[in-house]
């Protein structure tokens, strides 16, 4: 495996919470290009520290992370801004700006790269409004730009979060549950959206998932985590009741109508 | 990882001295309620053959060796081990078990029941509760109440003009704090300040001066700025001002303490600077609330600069505080009036714009 194809490192990552919790253990990992990793495990069992640490929302405690090659631990200042800014990231809850319009959340996803006089002032050029135009038209929200955020119902807020993170032009997707607090019927429509970026255009996504049903449809590899360590990496396809119950325990069942047994 | 245990060794450190304060300031207030309460049921009169009035007995008081006696009993008492004879102290700082024994097996529950009924007796002493008088005087404030019920309408010009003068007073003083507000209490606000050690220094920095400048009446305020600027509206502009930044600064730093941090979170990881964080994760979230809060506040101010001029700061006040002194109820009842009646409007129109806003 060439190192410049490697996307993210992450190696001996601990982060511990005052308590002490130890959220993540000694996790160490290698994510290619144009993988689909998707992230298992329990509430708690440090999915979420983990792509916190990946874009920096969360310091690891010890050990260090590079992104295309480039060290994320250390960054400091514009430096950090920058990596951050080839991150897009969504989250469970889509944390749009809820009072903002759909049009300005998307517009948001180009802070970087907009001058702080002009970003104070929430005045993007026209060229940022019509890439953020068709970032909302790639969601399939093209008309709802003028909408307040919060009028939106979750899966269309969530595919705003998308377009706002797809502003970025990030060359590296990380997702936190994305779909968790939404309507099963509707979490396709964003997993989709994800599923086109990692196939299309070899966007690399990491996603945290809960529901055991979307694992094989989307991820090309699964890694488990339990109490912060890393106790499962395979692919999606070895992935059965077994290593089910070893990542979420011995009291964890396979919900019925899954066809791992 | 070093951080949390220095931090608790530090607490280790402090917890003995947490422990005996607390309990030595109980056990001293309830040993001097006692005296207290000893000595005005002993009849003990004064040399004029009246009973002793509260500031008298407070007077007799012996603190001294009240301190001495609660000190040893707190060391002694702080060093009780289990569940019914722990002190207060111990149980405060270290916590107890919630599956202990009820108060009334414990000695700090009947410590603190009975610390509880002589506060109350105390209180009714010290604050010389005359139920009496209470019940059977109200003929000697009927002339007063007469008159506050029939106005007159000598005074209502001038009370007019002033209570003009008095709302843009309380506008003024309000729309000069919020800028000021505004940016201090982003440097207030726990969340947004626990980075570094300076943006932690200078959250309690601007905590201590807020909250010192608080804890100043505005009346006080009000005498400081009548001799810096002479007497008049402005003086009471600028009291209230000061007030009102600090109150002002507190109620938003809550509001920015409370916000929801996932669009902090989002903004950030676009790669937005510190500023533009502020700008679209902080900001937004804010305006709602931080807008009830001023119109509140303006509010109050109305409220506020009535008192404010009784000492010269300008307002209603001015003209009321000579009435009240010689007793011109009816024009009392005038002005009373009109600072009732604008009190009113304002607040049911703060209501609305709260409502249609938030």
């Amino acid at each position: 495996m060439s190192e410049n194809n490697i996307a993210i490192r992450v190696e001996h990552v601990t982060t511990i919470f005052p308590g002490p919790v130890r959220a993540l253990d000694d996790v160490s990992l290698e994510v290619e290009r144009g993988e689909f990793l998707v992230v298992i495990g329990l509430s708690g069992s440090g999915k979420s520290t983990l792509l916190r640490c990946i874009n920096r929302l969360q310091d690891p405690t010890e050990g260090r992370i590079w992104i295309f090659g480039e060290e994320m631990t250390g960054a400091k200042g514009d430096q950090l801004r920058k990596l951050r800014a080839s991150i897009g990231m969504i989250f469970q809850q889509f944390n749009l700006v809820k009072r903002h319009s759909v049009m300005t959340n998307v517009l948001s996803g180009a802070l970087s790269r907009t001058s702080l006089f002009r970003s104070l002032t929430m005045r993007f050029s026209p060229d940022e409004v019509r890439r953020a135009q068709a970032c909302l038209d790639r969601v399939g929200l093209g008309d709802r730009g003028g909408s307040r955020a919060d009028a939106l119902s979750g899966g269309q807020q969530q595919r705003v979060a998308v377009a706002r993170a797809l502003m970025q032009d990030p060359k590296l997707f990380l997702a936190d549950e994305p779909v968790a607090s939404l309507d099963p019927a509707l979490r396709h429509s964003v997993m989709r959206h994800l599923e086109v970026l990692n196939r299309e255009e070899g966007l690399t996504v990491v996603c945290a998932l809960h529901d055991v049903d979307l694992i094989q449809r989307y991820a090309t590899r699964l890694i488990g985590l339990r109490d912060g360590r890393l106790v499962y990496e395979g692919e999606p396809q070895g992935f059965n009741a077994h290593t089910f119950k070893e990542i979420y325990g011995e009291e964890a069942e396979v919900a019925s109508g899954l066809a791992w047994t | 990882m070093t951080k949390g245990t220095r931090r608790s060794a530090w607490r280790r450190v402090l917890e003995p001295f947490q422990v005996f304060l607390i309990d030595a300031g109980l056990i001293g207030l309830g040993i001097l309620m006692v005296e207290l309460l000893v000595i005005a049921f002993s009849g003990r009169r004064s040399p004029t053959g009246f009973l002793l009035p509260a500031e008298e007995i407070l007077d007799l008081l012996h603190y001294g060796r009240a301190a001495l006696g609660a000190a040893l009993a707190a060391l002694v008492w702080g060093r009780a081990e289990g569940g019914v004879a722990i002190s207060p102290g111990a149980a405060l700082i270290r916590g107890v078990d919630a599956a202990g024994p009820p108060w009334t097996r414990t000695l700090r529950g009947w410590f603190s029941f009975l610390l509880a009924e002589a506060t109350f007796f105390t209180g009714w002493l010290v604050t010389e509760v005359q139920l009496m008088q209470f019940l059977t005087q109200f003929d000697k404030a009927q002339d007063m109440i007469r008159g506050l019920l029939n106005p007159s309408s000598a005074v209502l010009h001038q009370g007019l003009v002033l209570l003009v003068q008095t709302i843009f007073l309380a506008f003024m003083a309000t729309a000069f704090a919020i800028p000021i507000a505004f940016v201090i209490a982003f440097m207030a606000a726990r969340n947004l300040t626990r980075g570094t050690f300076w943006s932690r220094s200078l959250y309690t920095l601007t905590r201590t001066v807020m909250n010192l400048t608080r804890a100043v009446e505005p009346l006080v305020w009000a005498l400081i700025f009548i001799s810096w600027v002479g007497i008049g509206p402005f003086a009471g502009v600028l009291a209230l001002w000061l007030h009102s930044i600090a109150a002002l600064t507190k109620l938003y730093s809550e509001q920015i303490e409370n916000i929801d941090t996932g669009p902090v979170d989002a903004i950030t990881a676009t790669g937005g600077s510190m500023l533009q964080v502020m700008r679209y994760g902080v900001v937004p979230q804010v305006i709602p609330p931080f807008l009830s809060f001023t119109i509140y506040r303006w509010d109050i101010n109305v409220r506020m600069s009535t008192i404010i001029g009784f000492v010269g700061g300008g307002g209603i006040g001015y003209i009321l505080k000579p009435r009240v002194d010689l007793g011109q109820w009816g024009e009392v009842g005038t002005l009373v009036l009109l600072i009732a009646g604008t009190v009113w409007a304002m607040d049911i129109l703060s209501a609305k714009i709260r409502e249609k806003i938030v």
